[in-house]
């Protein structure tokens, strides 16, 4: 498992590029900031309009902006790749060794995981398709509610246990 | 006028709360307000950069006026952000106080919050007229001042860890990420339109009319 993880999860022609050029990392450090500015700006607008907040705003209208969403969801992720198959031209650790022992990044995960499965809920218990047709001072149904809030807290988490994983390294 | 200034500094790097802050091995020390102030730019920039962005065209459906009720919580994350930035500054002033970035990164910010608040007594200001008439041109190069200086600031201060060497490669590599991605998604969406025009077309031409 070992070897395995630190075969496939390592690139060492990302390490030398990474190293090579001093730009790298932190051009993907500001695509990882870009790209959560835009996942809490779109996603948290609309979890906080579906907890009742701005509630002149249509819910379908506000759909439009997700898309910006999930632009900033794969600049997180194409960025936090470029940080675990570069890992080496940041610090000497073997990523299965960090995977094992960074708590922080363990949670991280976790919490992007349940992120996920939270999406899955709110489409699968059919409160998307509920809140579709709610116009301007429309309440959104409780689970509606209460999907949209756990969204807001996985994400804020994500971003929290994100901030703390150099500490564990 | 600099000693002033320098004996303000070696107060606030020793207060308890700062030297706390610095030194405690707990990650509710240093990692937490660095959190907060990561929570804060999420809120203040994310928030304020979807109505810049609405403002400038992007998602035509959504009506404005409601979008006002998100500047409260615009503010709470300028805030969370002045007292952990206070903070953050205080624990290594000379690291950021001789950082030519770290001005930039104060210029944009200090842009962005004018614009932002600029947008809040402008374009906000008559929410009744506000989807009934196009936002005035002030409007909009309010919220493009407030998107490019965001960009500043976020860049600025994310590059403040660096070497000033590197920090000068790395706003280049930005810079031209930026272009080459705005000039995709240019080219994805003429693209588009154009498939679309052409399928119309089409259509119109099948049904005869």
């Amino acid at each position: 498992m070992e070897s395995f993880v630190n075969y496939w999860l390592t690139s060492p022609v990302l390490v030398h590029y990474m190293t090579y050029y001093p730009w790298a990392w932190p051009l993907c450090e500001v695509a990882h900031f870009v790209g959560l500015i835009l996942l809490i700006g779109a996603v948290g607008m609309f979890d906080l309009r579906l907890l009742g907040m701005a509630k002149g705003l249509p819910i379908a209208a506000l759909r439009r902006l997700l898309p910006w969403g999930v632009f900033g969801f794969v600049l997180c992720v194409s960025s936090g790749l470029m940080f675990v198959l570069g890992l080496n031209a940041n610090v000497p650790n073997p990523v299965y060794e960090v995977l094992m022992t960074d708590i922080w990044l363990d949670l991280k995960l976790l919490f992007i995981f349940l992120a996920g499965m939270n999406l899955l809920a709110f489409y699968q218990t059919g409160m998307s398709h509920a809140v579709e047709g709610l116009g301007p001072g429309d309440d959104a149904p409780l689970l509606a509610k209460v999907i949209a809030g756990t969204s807001l807290f996985l994400w804020l988490g994500v971003i929290y246990f994100g901030r703390l994983i150099p500490w564990a390294l | 006028m600099w000693q002033l200034l320098e004996s303000l500094q070696n107060t606030l790097q020793n207060t308890g709360f700062v030297t706390w802050v610095r030194e405690a091995d707990t990650v509710l020390a240093y990692p937490t307000i660095l959190a907060a102030h990561t929570f804060g730019m999420a809120f203040l920039v994310g928030l304020s950069a979807v109505i810049a962005l609405r403002i400038l065209g992007f998602a035509p459906g959504l009506p404005l006026a409601p979008l006002e009720r998100f500047f409260p919580l615009i503010w709470v994350g300028f805030w969370v952000n002045a007292v952990s930035g206070v903070v953050l500054l205080s624990l290594t002033p000379a690291d950021f106080l001789t950082n030519t970035t770290f001005y930039i990164k104060m210029l944009g910010v200090a842009g962005a919050v004018a614009s932002v608040r600029l947008l809040r007594t402008s374009v906000f200001a008559h929410p009744a007229s506000l989807d009934i008439k196009p936002v005035p041109m002030k409007g909009k190069i309010l919220a493009g001042t407030a998107l490019t200086s965001w960009a500043v600031a976020v860049v600025g201060g994310r590059l403040t860890a660096y070497s000033a060497l590197v920090e000068r490669s790395s706003a280049v590599a930005v810079v031209i990420l930026t272009v080459v991605l705005v000039a995709g998604y240019k080219a994805a969406r003429r693209l588009g339109l154009s498939i679309k025009a052409a399928r119309q077309a089409r259509a119109t031409a099948s049904t005869g009319s």
